[in-house]
C-alpha cells in the first residue's frame, strides 16, 4: 500500500509516482532561515522607516501593503517625500554600483497612492479616550494620526488660523506643493480628528482647563520664538525675522519688501527665506550671509546648491555689526569678517564691509518657548514633543516624537507597558558583504521608469527583497512560492546552504542541526 | 528575474529526489526539464541521475524516463526518436541524459555514431568530471592534476581533459553548446534554441559535485561561476561545427585559475608547477577558442 500522500499527487509520468513521499528534510544538517539586518538607508533614516521593506512591496506593486509598512513609522509619506532631506540616500549601497535608489520618488508615490485610495473607516461608537493636542504641526499631526487610528477621540488646538504648523506656514510652497498638503490635511479631518484653530492655549483656554476636560494632553507647540541678534536697527521696519517673513509669504499675503534683500543665517529657515524672497515680485537680488564657512552651514546641501543655482549670492565668514537706517527704512548692513577658530568665532573688525540693502531677514534660529508651562497648576506626567522639546529640528524627527507620544499616551490610558528603549543597533550591511556574484542573474541594469521599476533596483541590503535567487538555485525544490514571496519548505531542504551563500541581500542565516 | 518561470507549476523536478545536498546535476536537470518540458521524453544512461530519480514506482521528474545500458545512450536515443516518429509524435522532444562517463568514455562510440548519422534528438551531458556515482573514479573528463579514487595521493590525473566540444564540432552537428548551473538563463536560452533545431544537438553542462570535488555543498553555484570567470569552462555555442560564438562571459579580466582550484579538496595538494601547467593549458585553450570565434565572424 502506498502512503496516503502519494495518492493525492497527480502523476505525470507513465505508471510512476512523484518522489515527494521522500521527506529528504530528514537528511538536513544545517537549517536556513531569514535573518534580517539593518540596511544603510534605515540607519540614516530619522524615522527608522523600514525602507527596504516598503521598497520591496512597491516592487511587487502591492501598494496597500507598502502603505501599511510605511504608516507604521511615517503616516505622511506624501509630505516627507518632499520636505525630508533624505539622509537615507546618502549611504545607499546601490550607489557603488551605478547610482543611488531614488527613495524620495518611491516615498512620494506611496503617499500619492494613499491620498488617491483613501477610504474612510467605520469608527467604533465609543472612543477609548479623549486626548487634546496643542499644536497642529508635524509632531501634533503625527500624534493625532496614531491616536485616531487606535480609536481615540482627538482634538487639536492651533493658535494660527490655519492648521499644519510648520508644514503650512514654515515650509515654502516650492518645497511642498500646497495641493498635496491640503489633501493630506483634509484627509486627517475626514478621518474624524477635530481641529480648533485660532485658539491660543494660555490666553484663550488655560492649560489646566485642558487637563480637566481631556484624559491626556500632548504639547507640541513648536519653537517659534525668534532668536535676536542684539544689534542696532534690528527693530526697524525693513528688518524681518525669518519665521514672520515665511509665515507672511506662506499665508499668501505677499509682503511688500524692498530690493535688494539680505538674509542672515545658515540654517534651513535662512535658505527657505532667501529662495522665497527671490520668488517675490520686485525682488531682483538676494544675498545670504553666514558667519561660518560654507561647509559648516546647517542647511541641507541640496537646498544651498539650489539657492545658488537660482541666483542667491552667498557670502560666508561675515557677521553683521549693525543695520544702518535711513530715516525708518533700512539702507545697508555693516558686516565684519570672521572665521571659526578653536576659541569660537574670531571677529576681524579691521576687515569690515558694508552691503546696500532694502530689507534684512534675520534667520538666527528659534528658541523654545516654555511660557506655556507657566500656566500649569499641578505637577503631573506631561506629554510633550517636537520642536518644543528638541529645539528646531527636522520634520521626520517631529513625526517620530509625535508617534512616540501617541504610543506613550495609549500605554498610559490603557495601562500597557510604554514604548521601550530602542533595540541595540546592529551594524548595517556593507556593500562588500553583498553577494553581487549573482549579479548576472539579477536585473541590475540602470533603469528608471515608474516607482516600482525604481524600487526593484533596491539591493535589499539585509532584507529579503524577493529577488528569487534562493528559489532559482535550490537543487531540492525546497523553496516554495507563497503569495509571490519565497518560503523554505523544510520537509525537503537538505541544508546544502546554496540559498544562504547566494542570497544577494545577505538576509539569510544557517543554523546547525534540523 | 530574467527567467520568466518562477513557480512550482512549471517545474518538472519534484522535491524529495535522492541527490546529495548541493548537487549540480539536480540543478542542471531542473533547468533542462523546465526549459524543454512538458512534452519531453528522457533517455537516461547509468549515471548519478539513475540514483537521483529513485527506484520505481517513484520518479523525480514529471516526464517519462527510459533507462538504458551504459554504452548505448546514443543508440537508444536514436531508437526512441524513430519510434516516436513512427507513432506520429514528431513534436515530442527527445533528450538523452548522460554523465561524463556515459559521454566521454563508455558512451562515446554510440554518441559518435548518432552524431555522424545526424539523428534528430538532443544529447545532454552533465559533466561532474569523474564517475561520481560509483565512487569518484577518474574519467577522461577529469581535469589534469585532480585526485580521484583511482588516482589517490601521491598520484593525480595525468593528461588533459578530453575536449568533447571539439569532437562534437568535428562531427559538424547543427548545434553544440556549453552551459553551467550558475547561469540558468544562458542555459535555458541555449536549450530552447536547440529544441527548435532539427538534427543532432549536443549540450555540455558543467555541474559541480560537492562530495566528489571535496567542496562545501553551498559552493556549487560559486564554483560554477568561478569556472566561467577563470576561463576554465567558457560558455559558447557552435553552429554546424564551424561558427563559434561566446554567449556569456563575465565582464573584466579572467580570474587566475588558482581561485577556482583552491576551494576544492581534489586539487588540494597540487604543486605550483602543475597549477601553472594547468593555467597554461587553460590560457592556450582560451586563445584557440578566441581565434575560432574571430575566424567564424
Amino acid at each position: 500500500m502506498l502512503p496516503e500522500i502519494v495518492k493525492e499527487q497527480v502523476s505525470y509520468a507513465c505508471g510512476t509516482e512523484p518522489c515527494t513521499v521522500n521527506k529528504t528534510g530528514e537528511w538536513r544538517f544545517l537549517t536556513p532561515g531569514k535573518a534580517e539586518r539593518p540596511s544603510p538607508c534605515n540607519q540614516g533614516c530619522l524615522l527608522d522607516g523600514e525602507i527596504p521593506a516598503w521598497l520591496e512591496a512597491v516592487k511587487l506593486e502591492r501598494w496597500e501593503e507598502a502603505w501599511q509598512i510605511m504608516s507604521r513609522r511615517n503616516p505622511f509619506p506624501a509630505l516627507t517625500g518632499y520636505v525630508c532631506f533624505h539622509p537615507c540616500t546618502e549611504n545607499c549601497n546601490r550607489g557603488q554600483l551605478d547610482r543611488d535608489i531614488e527613495i524620495p520618488a518611491v516615498e512620494k508615490a506611496i503617499g500619492q497612492w494613499r491620498l488617491d485610495h483613501y477610504k474612510p473607516k467605520v469608527k467604533a461608537l465609543t472612543a477609548k479616550g479623549r486626548v487634546a493636542i496643542v499644536g497642529s504641526g508635524p509632531a501634533g499631526m503625527s500624534c493625532a494620526y496614531y491616536l485616531n487610528e487606535a480609536g481615540y477621540e482627538v482634538t487639536v488646538f492651533e493658535r494660527e488660523k490655519v492648521i499644519g504648523g510648520m508644514f503650512t506656514l514654515g515650509i515654502p510652497e516650492y518645497r511642498l506643493p500646497r495641493r498635496v498638503l491640503k489633501k493630506e490635511l483634509d484627509l486627517l479631518e475626514s478621518e474624524g480628528i477635530k481641529f480648533r484653530t485660532g485658539c491660543n492655549i494660555g490666553s484663550d483656554i488655560r492649560l489646566s482647563e485642558l487637563y480637566a476636560e481631556f484624559d491626556e494632553v500632548f504639547l507640541a507647540s513648536g519653537a517659534w520664538k525668534p532668536r535676536r541678534a542684539g544689534i542696532s536697527g534690528e527693530d526697524s521696519s525693513g528688518a524681518w525675522n525669518a519665521l514672520d517673513f515665511l509665515k507672511a509669504v506662506n499665508s499668501s499675503s505677499s509682503p511688500a519688501i524692498a530690493d535688494p534683500v539680505v538674509v542672515i543665517g545658515g540654517g534651513n529657515a535662512a535658505v527657505d527665506s532667501a529662495r522665497s524672497a527671490l520668488r517675490l515680485n520686485g525682488v531682483n537680488h538676494v544675498t545670504l550671509i553666514y558667519r561660518r564657512s560654507r561647509a559648516e552651514m546647517p542647511a541641507g546641501q541640496v537646498e544651498v546648491e539650489a539657492a545658488e543655482h537660482e541666483g542667491v549670492e552667498l557670502i560666508c565668514n561675515a557677521l553683521p555689526r549693525e543695520i544702518e537706517e535711513d530715516g525708518q527704512a533700512v539702507k545697508s548692513i555693516l558686516l565684519d569678517h570672521c572665521k571659526t577658530s578653536l576659541e569660537g568665532l574670531a571677529i576681524d573688525r579691521s576687515r569690515a564691509f558694508s552691503k546696500t540693502c532694502g530689507t534684512v531677514i534675520m534667520a538666527l534660529g528659534q528658541e523654545r518657548d516654555y511660557t506655556l508651562f507657566d500656566t500649569l497648576e499641578k505637577s503631573s506626567v506631561l506629554f510633550a514633543g517636537g520642536d518644543l522639546i528638541s529645539g528646531p529640528a527636522t520634520v521626520p524627527e517631529a513625526i517620530n516624537a509625535g508617534r512616540n507620544a501617541a504610543m506613550a499616551i495609549m500605554a498610559k490610558i490603557e495601562g500597557l507597558p510604554g514604548p521601550g528603549l530602542p533595540a541595540a543597533e546592529q551594524s548595517p550591511v556593507k556593500f562588500e558583504e553583498l553577494n553581487l556574484g549573482a549579479k548576472m542573474n539579477l536585473q541590475l541594469q540602470d533603469v528608471q521608469a515608474d516607482p516600482s521599476a525604481e524600487a526593484s533596483r533596491c539591493l535589499g541590503c539585509g532584507t529579503c527583497n524577493t529577488c528569487g535567487i534562493c528559489y532559482l538555485f535550490c537543487p531540492d525544490m525546497a523553496v516554495d512560492v507563497v503569495d509571490g514571496r519565497y518560503e523554505f519548505n523544510l520537509d525537503y531542504c537538505k541544508g546544502c546552504g546554496i540559498c544562504f551563500k547566494e542570497c544577494p541581500s545577505r538576509a539569510l542565516a544557517m543554523e546547525g542541526g534540523r | 528575474m530574467k527567467t520568466d518561470i518562477m513557480n512550482h507549476e512549471s517545474e518538472m523536478l519534484y522535491a524529495g529526489h535522492n541527490a546529495c545536498p548541493g548537487c549540480g546535476a539536480a540543478l542542471a536537470v531542473r533547468y533542462l526539464t523546465r526549459a524543454l518540458g512538458p512534452d519531453l521524453a528522457l533517455v537516461l544512461t547509468a549515471s548519478c541521475w539513475s540514483i537521483i530519480t529513485g527506484m520505481p514506482p517513484l520518479t523525480a521528474l514529471k516526464c517519462p524516463i527510459l533507462h538504458c545500458p551504459f554504452p548505448s545512450a546514443g543508440s537508444v536515443g536514436s531508437g526512441v526518436r524513430r519510434g516516436l516518429n513512427a507513432k506520429g509524435q514528431y513534436d515530442t522532444t527527445v533528450v538523452v541524459l548522460a554523465g561524463d562517463g556515459g559521454t566521454f568514455d563508455i558512451g562515446l562510440q554510440a554518441l559518435s555514431g548518432a552524431a555522424q548519422r545526424n539523428e534528430d534528438y538532443m544529447f545532454v551531458c552533465y559533466d561532474n568530471e569523474a564517475y561520481m556515482n560509483t565512487g569518484m573514479q577518474t574519467s577522461s573528463a577529469t581535469p589534469f592534476g585532480a585526485r580521484t579514487a583511482t588516482a589517490p595521493y601521491p598520484l593525480f590525473k595525468e593528461g588533459q581533459k578530453k575536449d568533447i566540444m571539439q569532437i562534437m564540432a568535428a562531427h559538424s552537428i547543427p548545434y553544440a553548446a556549453t552551459a553551467t548551473v550558475a547561469f540558468p538563463e544562458d542555459m535555458e536560452r541555449k536549450l530552447k534554441k536547440a529544441r527548435e533545431i532539427r538534427g543532432f544537438r549536443f549540450i555540455h553542462i558543467l555541474s559541480p559535485c560537492p562530495p566528489g570535488w571535496g567542496t562545501e555543498s553551498s559552493d556549487t553555484i560559486h564554483l560554477s561561476r568561478q569556472a566561467v570567470a577563470t576561463g576554465f569552462f567558457p560558455l559558447y555555442e557552435i553552429i554546424n561545427g564551424v561558427s563559434w560564438k561566446m554567449t556569456c562571459q563575465p565582464e573584466g579580466k579572467r580570474l587566475p585559475l588558482k581561485e577556482y582550484l583552491s576551494g576544492q579538496r581534489r586539487f588540494k595538494q597540487m604543486e605550483d608547477v602543475r597549477i601553472e601547467a594547468l593555467q597554461e593549458e587553460v590560457d592556450h585553450d582560451w586563445e584557440v577558442l578566441l581565434k575560432r570565434i574571430e575566424a567564424s565572424k
